[in-house]
């Protein structure tokens, strides 16, 4: 139970910072404005919509997982705070996993608003040009939370690793830095299966191989291309890359333990 | 607290072990559904080079260099379907709005598209558009008179691109003398050979090195072809008769021997079409007999 106390707390003051509102803002108004690109363009622009839409949530979504993730050790560490809990009878990996669920209540809270936003903002688009609500393309208004619902698994493996490097760095900016470099590195991580596949020595194709397989993927998490052009995601391969995620997540918040335990508060 | 540090120690290794043995075995299975799922297609999602360019923020050639890449691995991988071809020209295309002055990419995407997919429509596309961004370079030119040569069998077009590839720098030194041999007997199997061997120097693409060395034979065979059957239109004029075979033409001295067949066949007289074949390739190519 006191891995949930530490996670309510941890959500009630996330939910208090300032970058949170700031990043929600942002997200809702390019969702919104998207609205007004969707006027400029010639049919389909439910699709403008979306995209627009699914972009703005995946960035956002990104910008709040690495800046609240990094903060979550960080902070306590320079208000002094965790010397306060670390002197109760809290186990340290408790205290991790606590702030982890905490932090992740507060992205999918955000994700369902950004998510509900980009729906109003459909029905709006509907709506503006007289099409009928029940008749529209429900099959890609469906998969849209597909798209979603992965981009919230990859915000978990990216909070994970944002919280892993704040346990380590006691300075946000170095944390946010390798973050962020961490989120690009994931994304180009598929890059290195077509390179280590074409490489004549066996050498460079293990050592390519051992990244590619144990570097973060984000990429498996991505689905945005499919489901707007309506190309179908199967439930297996939701499953199996959740699977994944939840594998990595683990590993990640094991290491964070480990170094959070050897780690001296002086 | 130290034991309690170690105790942790000793748990979690051979967790995350556990775990990233299983994270490899995930992420094959997923590779898998990619691999299924991830083909030439996916460049359907690849927006053209126009409106990719602003979103990129400037890193225009690094995103070229990561499409291109990605593509060239791509097209070699498997059989591409005719479908597939046109998603290599519209990767090349965006590639090469991103980064005009990639010049490899125009000859890769025209020697793929007209050798390897026959379209030469769309080779012929990106070619142009690599000749207006690059006119220095003498290949683009080249490879525009190969294509208009054997595709489009437009010699005069052919001609005219061989000879501004011959004027541009760096060209090799046969350049001229064929530009100048295609304005006058473009239906000349020895020029078509001559112009297919250079081609074949210029590749380096080994799928289309196979396409084009079995083309030189068929001209080569061609050539043959045309040579037998002046043969036999001699030995018809001093005998007043058509030969049984083709050893008669060398029997009575009209030609010296009977070339080998390049395809390991033997070549053969038709009585009935009056005509020259290989045992191997049963159609002639026409376009080159006057």
């Amino acid at each position: 139970m006191k891995v949930l106390t530490i996670a309510r707390n941890t959500f009630r003051e996330a939910i208090r910072d300032r970058i949170l509102y700031n990043l929600l803002f942002f997200a809702l108004l390019m969702i919104a404005v998207s609205l007004l690109l969707a006027t400029l363009t010639v049919g389909e622009q439910s699709k403008i919509i979306i995209d627009i839409g699914l972009a703005s949530i995946n960035i956002f979504g990104a910008l709040i997982a690495i800046f609240l993730g990094i903060g979550l050790i960080i902070k306590e560490i320079e208000k002094r705070t965790i010397y306060n809990i670390l002197s109760k009878p809290v186990p340290r990996y408790q205290f991790i996993i606590g702030k982890y669920l905490g932090l992740l209540i507060t992205i999918m809270v955000n994700i369902i608003i950004m998510g509900a936003g980009l729906y109003l903002i459909l029905i709006i688009n509907e709506l503006r040009w007289g099409h009928d609500i029940f008749n529209v393309n429900l099959d890609i208004w469906l998969d849209i939370w597909k798209a979603i619902y992965l981009i919230f698994i990859e915000l978990m493996v990216v909070t994970a690793i944002a919280l892993m490097f704040s346990t380590f760095s006691s300075s946000s900016t170095l944390s946010a830095i390798f973050t962020i470099a961490a989120y690009i590195i994931g994304h180009l991580t598929e890059e290195l299966r077509l390179i280590g596949n074409k490489l004549p020595d066996s050498f460079m194709k293990s050592t390519i191989n051992f990244f590619y397989y144990f570097l973060p993927n984000l990429d498996n998490f991505n689905v945005k291309g499919k489901v707007v052009h309506g190309i179908y995601v199967s439930a297996s391969y939701i499953s199996l890359v959740t699977l994944y995620g939840l594998l990595y997540i683990s590993v990640v918040l094991l290491l964070s333990g480990v170094i959070f335990q050897r780690r001296d508060f002086k | 607290m130290t034991i309690n540090v170690k105790h942790s120690l000793v748990v979690a290794f051979p967790l995350i072990a556990a775990l990233a043995f299983s994270i490899y075995i995930v992420q094959h299975q997923i590779a898998g559904y990619k691999g299924i799922e991830k083909k030439i297609e996916e460049f359907v999602t690849l927006p053209k080079g126009e409106y990719l360019k602003p979103a990129v923020f400037g890193y225009d050639q690094l995103v070229a260099d990561i499409i291109w890449l990605r593509a060239i691995q791509v097209i070699g991988d498997k059989v591409v379907t005719p479908k597939g071809y046109e998603w290599v020209y519209h990767a090349m295309d965006v590639v090469t709005t991103l980064d005009p002055k990639f010049a490899y990419a125009y000859q890769f995407g025209g020697v793929t598209l007209s050798e390897l997919g026959n379209r030469p429509d769309m080779s012929n596309m990106l070619l142009e558009k690599g000749l207006k961004e690059n006119p220095e370079v003498w290949q683009i030119p080249f490879y525009l008179g190969f294509n208009n040569f054997f595709h489009l069998h437009n010699y005069e077009k052919a001609a005219k691109y061989m000879s501004i590839a011959s004027e541009l720098p760096g060209h090799p030194e046969y350049l001229p003398k064929l530009a100048s041999r295609l304005y006058v007997q473009a239906g000349n199997p020895d020029i078509a050979l001559e112009f297919l061997i250079n081609m074949y120097k210029e590749t380096d693409d080994e799928k289309v090195k196979e396409s084009l060395e079995k083309r030189i034979k068929e001209v080569i065979i061609e050539r043959d072809a045309i040579y037998l059957e002046r043969g036999v239109a001699k030995y018809k004029e001093v005998y007043k008769d058509s030969p049984e075979n083709l050893q008669d033409l060398v029997r009575m001295g009209i030609i010296k021997d009977i070339p080998p067949e390049p395809f390991g066949g033997y070549y053969y007289f038709d009585q009935s079409t009056n005509k020259v074949y290989s045992s191997v390739i049963r159609d002639r190519m026409h376009v080159y007999g006057k």
